[in-house]
């Protein structure tokens, strides 16, 4: 491969790094107003009245609405809160507009904002099913915790992990230009060609009539899906005043209903024999993911104990629902199993690499621990098989690992065109968004690579619902299905140009050779350009459809991560000094946009683990962390050295995703090198370190 | 915004008490205004002393901006912020810098006042006259990028975007000022700037190889040693 395995520049890098990418936040069309929500701060509250009388008499404002009625109930903090909205000329005026809004609401106790609140006897309930729900019961319980009895090394202990947000840069939002008879939808999505069926309805149009464009977007993470709360309320508004609307929501409001990682607690038992074999793992788990169920995957994770069992529950809290968040579910299963492995690796007194290795059934995650290992630098490194002391400063350092999963797939359905035209131009096109990933980059690299030329003599387009249809970008799923598509899609309008030109020279098809920027055949050597100019004036296109087998047998994404940190064990602030990832990946499109999602997937992981937690006042049922002022999001100053390394030797010949899998353990290594330092075992993420400094009076 | 007249020379507009200033402009001032940031810490010591009879703004007015070396005339509210200006006000818009948290944490409406860098979400647009404004527009273009856009895109310093004009601007800024500006200084000058796809180190890489380049081209401003 000539273009693709290699490092390939972003191909809207000249726009976004000048400002001239134009997102959905950044539109400006003729007449547009803007609109808002004004939403309730506490989760549950009885109406009383909304009085949008005065916001009206804002000079500005445009119109307004009201969202909810006289004695209805909100029934927790997030969509549900909002009571009303104001659309005016300018985005102060429309601020403006809200703060006017009269709202007297009766806020009722108990909050319900933390599960000890909803599982209280007598509370009330949160919602019909009831406080918790979805409970799964597997595995043989008693036999598991017999044999935990008799294991050589036994651990008891409870974990927990907060709620964490996705902070997309961008907000949440749309802009919505409607003429009465068709619609523009500007958005900031995940899934362009879903979201038009979405506005379809919302906007009570035919499908023909009704196009969504996200030609950039400021990330989404998992939490941009659906048009939302906002997309509902933006097409009321848009066919009320048949103006333009823009409405994105503030960051305050990002925070309370925009979606968010679930917390969870899980309580372990299990044990290992003296070797440091894994006998048993028993697990109960409540996932908190508000109104909805949360996300954890059911043990036994990554690693293989000889036995497991599992009770996990939903415990619903007066809270916005929960949404797909980089991994779902994968980052708190494994700062569980990374803690419960390290944590009896460090009992039996056995190297923690080496006991790891033991109870991992896949060779891939050896030869992936060995890399990150070697990386750390873990065979120089004093304490490998149990945590060191601190030196006379009171600094420690310390190295931990944690491993990922993900699956390697893609589904079939969607479709792309390439068009060849006889002034030698090409284009590839497919509906699929670009979020940050790169996936309009390799949209034309495919193609560039099909047709022996470079990556700037195509032109891709994507992010358009008008364009042949594409997958939502959810679970790693959107190369592994779209690159398959984009190859076809190249293959066959390489073939119609073949059999144009097989006519007018009188070769066989098959002779055609496309490198270089040249078309050869015995004999005969054209550019690019002089062969497309033989169409005449017809251009040729190709349509991909998905074929499986150009997905390389799919199966399990695996990678290792490592970490070294000084623990200052008088003040508990922990500091990264490194870390080092490997992931495979099949056959890489780009390596350069690889090492970007992948430092990606640990600085994701990395903040969660050191900075990221969602706090609620209980009493009051206020959200506290509402700000990037107080809910903090890691910065050039909390970076460590990152080595990434790109699995060269992943056998499989096919392309897939793997944008999760890297997201899943950097904070299990950072919490397993915080006790490799000094002993102080983080049971609680993140890592603050009042937390530290109560996990080493714990040790004392 | 009931009277369209503007209060008020641009003298007395320099001369603008903070108090006199809330008095006119409400609340949603008052909430940025409180919520300063701490690089806005310098902001705060360049604030003119409080006067009593200093004269209140109302209205729309209409400000010169010099933005990119253009003087561009733009009608605002005493309350706009120079990035609503910027990205609402102005025709066309400038909408480079970009609206994230509008509180002073994140950094993506960085601007340059004078070659410094500073949130435009915490500035006033009424009193940003008589400043160089430079945006992340006025830095380069697709077709004509500086060294410092060529590098981020070089490096792949950027995934979503969304962060990149205000790290675009903070680390021209930084390179512009620490010519010879190693990984510490380079952390330490963006840590006004939020990213969250993960660029970061990417960000460090294209730093550094536009200093290297830079030094190799002999062609390095002048370090600075002046202010802060």
């Amino acid at each position: 491969m000539k273009v693709l395995n290699t490092d390939i520049k972003r191909v809207d890098g000249p726009d976004k790094v000048t400002g001239r990418a134009v997102y959905t936040h950044d539109v400006r069309l003729p007449g547009m107003v803007y609109a808002r929500l004004v939403l309730h701060h506490t989760p549950r509250a009885l109406v009383e009245s909304i009085d949008v009388s005065a916001a009206n008499e804002v000079p500005g404002v445009v119109a307004t609405g009201v969202l909810h009625s006289e004695g209805e109930v909100l029934a927790y903090l997030g969509d549900d809160s909002a009571l009303a909205w104001v659309a005016a000329e300018t985005p102060e005026a429309a601020i403006e507009g809200a703060r006017a809004v009269r709202r007297t609401l009766t806020d009722l106790q108990p909050t319900l904002v933390t599960p000890k609140q909803s599982q209280l006897p007598g509370a009330p309930q949160v919602s019909s099913r009831g406080n918790t729900s979805g409970e799964s019961d597997d595995g043989n319980r008693e036999q598991v915790l017999a044999a935990i009895e008799g294991a050589d090394h036994r651990l008891e202990a409870e974990y927990e992990l907060p709620i964490q947000h996705h902070v997309c840069l961008e907000t949440h939002g749309h802009v919505v230009d409607y003429d009465g008879e068709r619609a523009t939808i500007y958005a900031s999505t995940q899934a362009v060609s879903s979201l038009a069926g979405e506005f379809t309805r919302l906007l009570d149009l035919p499908a023909d009539r009704v196009r969504i464009l996200t030609p950039v977007m400021g990330g989404g993470f998992g939490s941009k899906f659906g048009a939302g709360l906002e997309g509902a309320v933006v097409a009321t508004i848009a066919k009320q005043l048949v103006r333009p609307v823009h409405l994105m929501l503030d960051r305050p409001q990002e925070f309370q209903m925009a979606g968010n990682r679930s917390g969870s607690k899980a309580t372990a038992r299990a044990g290992c024999n003296a070797e440091g074999r894994m006998v048993g793992l028993d697990l109960e788990v409540n996932r908190y993911g508000g109104m909805g169920a949360g996300s954890f995957p059911k043990p036994p994770y990554i690693y293989a104990p000889e036995q497991t069992s599992s009770v996990l529950r939903s415990v619903h809290t007066a809270l916005d629902s929960n949404r797909a968040m980089r991994a779902p579910g994968h980052p708190q299963s494994s700062f569980v199993t990374e803690s419960i492995v390290d944590e009896l690796a460090a009992k039996a007194g056995v190297d923690s690499v080496a006991f790891r290795k033991l109870n991992l059934d896949d060779e891939v995650w050896h030869r992936h621990l060995d890399a990150v290992a070697e990386k750390i630098g873990w065979a120089q490194h004093p304490n490998r098989t149990g945590p060191g002391t601190p030196d006379a400063d009171g600094l420690a350092e310390g190295i931990g690992f944690g491993l990922a999963t993900w699956r390697a797939s893609g589904r079939p359905g969607y479709s792309a065109e390439v068009r060849i035209s006889p002034d030698g131009s090409v284009t590839s096109s497919t509906a699929v968004q670009d979020l940050g990933t790169g996936s309009r980059t390799y949209v034309a690299a495919i193609v560039a690579e099909e047709l022996g030329l470079t990556v700037a003599d195509v032109t891709p387009r994507v992010g358009d619902s008008d364009l042949p249809p594409s997958i939502g970008s959810g679970g790693s799923i959107t190369t592994g299905s779209m690159a398959p598509v984009i190859q076809v899609a190249a293959f066959e309008a390489r073939r119609a140009l073949e059999n144009r030109l097989s006519e007018q020279l009188g070769q066989e098809p098959d002779s055609f050779v496309f490198a270089d920027g040249k078309v050869t055949a015995p004999g005969i050597e054209l550019t690019f350009r002089e062969a497309c100019a033989m169409l005449g004036s017809q251009p040729v296109t190709g349509q991909g459809k998905f074929k499986a087998d150009l997905l390389g047998g799919g199966g399990r994404l695996h990678g290792a991560q490592a970490a070294r940190v000084r623990v200052d064990t008088l003040t508990g602030r922990v500091e990264l000094l490194h870390m080092a990832a490997i992931q495979d990946q099949g056959i890489p499109l780009n390596r350069l946009a690889l090492r970007s999602q992948i430092n990606g997937g640990m600085i994701g992981a990395l903040s969660y683990g050191m900075l990221e937690e969602r706090v609620m006042d209980p009493d009051l049922g206020l959200l506290l962390t509402h700000s990037m002022d107080n809910y903090k999001v890691a910065g050039t100053m909390e970076m460590p050295r990152m080595d990434v390394i790109l699995d060269d030797d992943d056998p499989r010949h096919g392309v897939v995703g793997m944008a999760e899998a890297p997201a899943i353990p950097g904070h299990a290594a950072i919490s397993n090198a915080i006790f490799n330092a000094c002993g102080a075992r983080l049971r609680s993420v993140p890592f603050t370190p009042d937390r530290v400094l109560a996990a080493l009076a714990e040790k004392v | 915004m009931k009277s369209e007249n503007r209060t008020g020379s641009p003298d007395e507009r320099e001369s603008l008490s903070r108090r006199s200033f809330l008095k006119g402009a409400g609340g949603a001032a008052a909430g940025s205004m409180f919520a300063r940031g701490i690089a806005e810490a310098e902001q705060v010591a360049e604030a003119e002393p409080e006067q009593a009879d200093a004269p209140t703004l109302e209205g729309n007015l209409e400000v010169t901006l010099q933005i990119n070396g253009e003087d561009r005339v733009v009608q605002v509210e005493p309350r706009t912020t120079l990035l609503s200006a910027l990205r609402h006000r102005l025709d066309p818009a400038l909408t480079g810098a970009k609206q994230v948290c509008d509180n002073g944490n994140c950094g993506a409406c960085t601007v340059m006042f004078d070659g410094r860098p500073v949130y435009s979400c915490m500035q006033l647009a009424c009193l940003s006259e008589g400043k160089q404004i430079t945006t992340v527009e006025g830095l380069g273009s697709p077709d004509a990028m500086s060294d410092v856009q060529a590098a981020f895109c070089e490096k792949d310093a950027l995934m979503c975007g969304f962060c990149t004009p205000g790290f675009v601007v903070a680390s021209t800024a930084c390179l512009d000022r620490y010519s010879d500006a190693d990984l510490d200084t380079i952390r330490e000058q963006l840590a006004g700037n939020l990213c969250r796809c993960g660029t970061y180190p990417h960000i460090f890489e294209a730093l550094e190889s536009v200093r290297e380049s830079r030094r190799a081209a002999g062609a390095m401003p002048e370090k600075t040693e002046e202010g802060q």
